[in-house]
């Protein structure tokens, strides 16, 4: 029989002070530690591998890093709106502005950037809106015309999407904002104040273009890759990862260099206006723009990084071509994709939602 | 001490909670969300205003209604054949199966422990221009090249979602079959009428409520399909369904992606009231 033992007041209040106690070390160690030890990141799904954020794991091995995804700009802006709790978060060029004015993104101070003086101005200058920086540029590549050169002769201008030599071996992406850019590369409009005529114009022309698609692609190595490696695709609008994926693959194809200009796009990071961990985010950033993370993106999935000494150092002459890097031209054959209004986001998708439904 | 009836209400409360948090509540909030007037994510912190500029929108759109119409005739296509296609799968189980009418059954459901994207997935793999279909079309000469309308077509689309639906149209179907009186049948044939004249006279009737059921279940959800269409469709096989997952997604506009939900929901309500008006099942079955 197990001994009882007296009833004692001071047992509670021992308890009670031994778990204050912990509670003041807990909260002593996150005070001396400062932030909380785990970040979260708003991306892209692919985007999470660690060799996209491996000098950050290896300067802060104890931070738990998770990572949350999104499917596409809108959608991460909706989630961000939702209040997602990320700490940092990942979109594209275009769509810089409403974060902005949502409230949705805190200023950088790139002071604390150690790895800042490495990205040229002009790339810097794509994290501004109204001057001060809230994002910093990361993976940067083109969008152009990817073609089987078995099936198609040499592509000058985009508008080989629209030739009817190739129905049903045509592909293009599925995105109201990049049929009009499509069409005002071909037209000369500025795509920056697309009158309503030229909308119901380039409405008109993508209605016409739409039996030439086998699909329109809404993931590159999901339903764009695969069938251009397997011969299916003859010409689609696309990134230069699949033209690189396919040339892997051994397949036939050419990236072309329109008359009209590729159009280059640019990855951002920002850092959530409500981020609970701010400091980390920053060095999330930081180390985001580090040597071995940034040559870690061009080497090994073949996307441009925004450190000049990084893309100079790159020898093989495979990710030379697939990037243009020694065509000292390529620049000024690019267009930049703009910054877009909320109203002619909204006007071009629904113009793009038209063009399916009919 | 609670009575019987008293102890069934409560146990009520939970599937009564569960529906009027997860799927009441959602439906005001999306009919909340489609009569704002904004574009773009909504926020909720802003001032609620009440305007219908999204309906409009949906409604002024010929585009849009034309497509609305084209995935209610895609959906009454797929109900009707997957119902057809069942009918005899549930007469087998229920009156030639016998005993081993459970095992059928479950090989019948088998289909379901897979995920359906795989399902539908291994479609593209049979339709597709080397597929197993044109594959077999070329070996036994009927073609002489691959067939290009068979994957990312309308056509396409529609088989596929037959296929998916077969096995769930069986089990209303079967259920309704398993409640029929076999003395009704034996009376039938003691009265002279044959195997068909039973079939069609005593069995039909009587299974029909469950092929009314059957097909209402396939129809409803397949108005508002997405998956398959983006599966398999192409740009020919783009359904309405399509239009309302581009407005949450890559449109960010969710005010006019309610708007275009709520009419599809009030569009195939009024179609599924009409329809059971135009066939009494009462009568019919009785």
């Amino acid at each position: 029989m197990l001994a009882r033992t007296r009833p004692s007041h001071r047992r509670p209040a021992a308890i009670a002070a031994a778990v204050g106690a912990t509670i003041l070390l807990l909260s002593a160690c996150n005070l001396i530690g400062g932030e909380p030890q785990e970040l979260t990141v708003l991306e892209w799904g692919g985007y999470e591998i660690e060799d996209f954020w491996t000098d950050f794991q290896e300067a802060n091995p104890e931070v738990a890093v998770e990572f949350e995804f999104g499917t596409s700009d809108a959608d991460i802006l909706g989630l961000m709106q939702a209040g997602s709790p990320a700490d940092v978060f990942h979109f594209y060029t275009g769509w810089q502005e409403f974060y902005v004015d949502e409230g949705l993104v805190a200023e950088i101070d790139t002071s604390k950037l150690t790895n800042w003086d490495a990205v040229p101005a002009e790339m810097q200058a794509l994290g501004q809106v109204d001057g001060k920086q809230y994002y910093i540029p990361w993976d940067w590549g083109y969008s152009s015309i990817l073609y089987n050169t078995d099936e198609v002769p040499e592509v000058t201008s985009w508008d080989v999407l629209f030739n009817e030599d190739y129905a049903g071996h045509v592909s293009m992406w599925d995105d109201g904002p990049g049929a009009v850019t499509v069409s005002s590369y071909i037209h000369g409009y500025d795509e920056t104040a697309v009158t309503d005529e030229q909308l119901a114009d380039i409405e008109a022309e993508w209605t016409a273009q739409k039996p030439l698609n086998i699909h329109y692609w809404d993931s590159e190595y999901e339903n764009l890759c695969p069938e251009v490696i397997s011969g299916d695709i003859w010409v689609a609008y696309a990134w230069q990862g699949c033209f690189s994926a396919a040339l892997a693959e051994g397949v036939p194809v050419a990236y072309a260099n329109p008359e009209e200009g590729r159009n280059s796009w640019v990855g951002l990071y920002g850092i959530s206006a409500d981020a609970d961990s701010p400091e980390l985010a920053l060095e999330f950033l930081d180390m985001k723009l580090a040597e071995l993370t940034c040559e870690n993106l061009v080497t090994q999935y073949y996307y441009g990084c925004p450190r000049t000494d990084v893309m100079e150092g790159i020898t093989d002459e495979f990710i030379i071509e697939v990037l243009s890097i020694d065509d000292p031209t390529v620049l000024e054959r690019t267009n930049f994709t703009p910054i877009i209004t909320a109203e002619q986001r909204d006007a071009w998708t629904q113009m793009w939602t038209r063009v399916k439904a009919n | 001490m609670l009575g019987r009836r008293g102890a069934l209400r409560y146990l009520a409360v939970p599937p009564y909670a569960w529906l009027g948090l997860f799927f009441v509540l959602p439906l005001v909030l999306v009919i909340a969300i489609s009569l704002r007037p904004e574009t773009g994510p909504i926020d909720f912190d802003d001032p609620w205003q009440l305007s219908l500029m999204q309906y409009q929108i949906v409604l002024e759109t010929p585009a849009y209604l034309r497509l609305l119409g084209i995935s209610i005739l895609m959906a009454a296509t797929v109900a009707a054949t997957a119902t057809l296609l069942a009918f005899p799968v549930a007469y087998f189980l229920t009156f030639r199966a016998r005993e081993r009418a459970t095992f059928y059954l479950v090989l019948l459901l088998i289909p379901f422990a897979t995920s359906y994207l795989l399902r539908v997935m291994a479609w593209r793999l049979m339709l597709g221009q080397e597929g197993a279909i044109n594959s077999f079309l070329q070996f036994v000469g009927l073609t002489s090249e691959p067939l290009d309308l068979l994957l990312y077509s309308r056509a396409a689309v529609v088989l596929t979602l037959i296929y998916v639906w077969i096995p769930f149209a069986a089990l209303p179907i079967y259920a309704a079959m398993q409640r029929i009186d076999r003395g009704h049948l034996e009376a039938a044939a003691d009265l002279g009428a044959g195997p068909w004249s039973r079939f069609m006279r005593v069995t039909v009737p009587l299974a029909l409520p469950g092929a009314l059921a059957a097909f209402f279940m396939v129809f409803i959800p397949t108005v508002g399909e997405y998956v398959t269409p983006s599966l398999v469709g192409g740009t020919e096989g783009i359904m309405y369904g399509n239009l309302i997952q581009d407005f949450f997604t890559s449109a960010a506009n969710w005010a006019l992606g309610s708007a275009f939900s709520v009419f599809m929901l009030v569009v195939t309500l009024v179609l599924v009231v009409v329809a059971l008006r135009l066939v009494d099942v009462r009568r019919v079955a009785t």
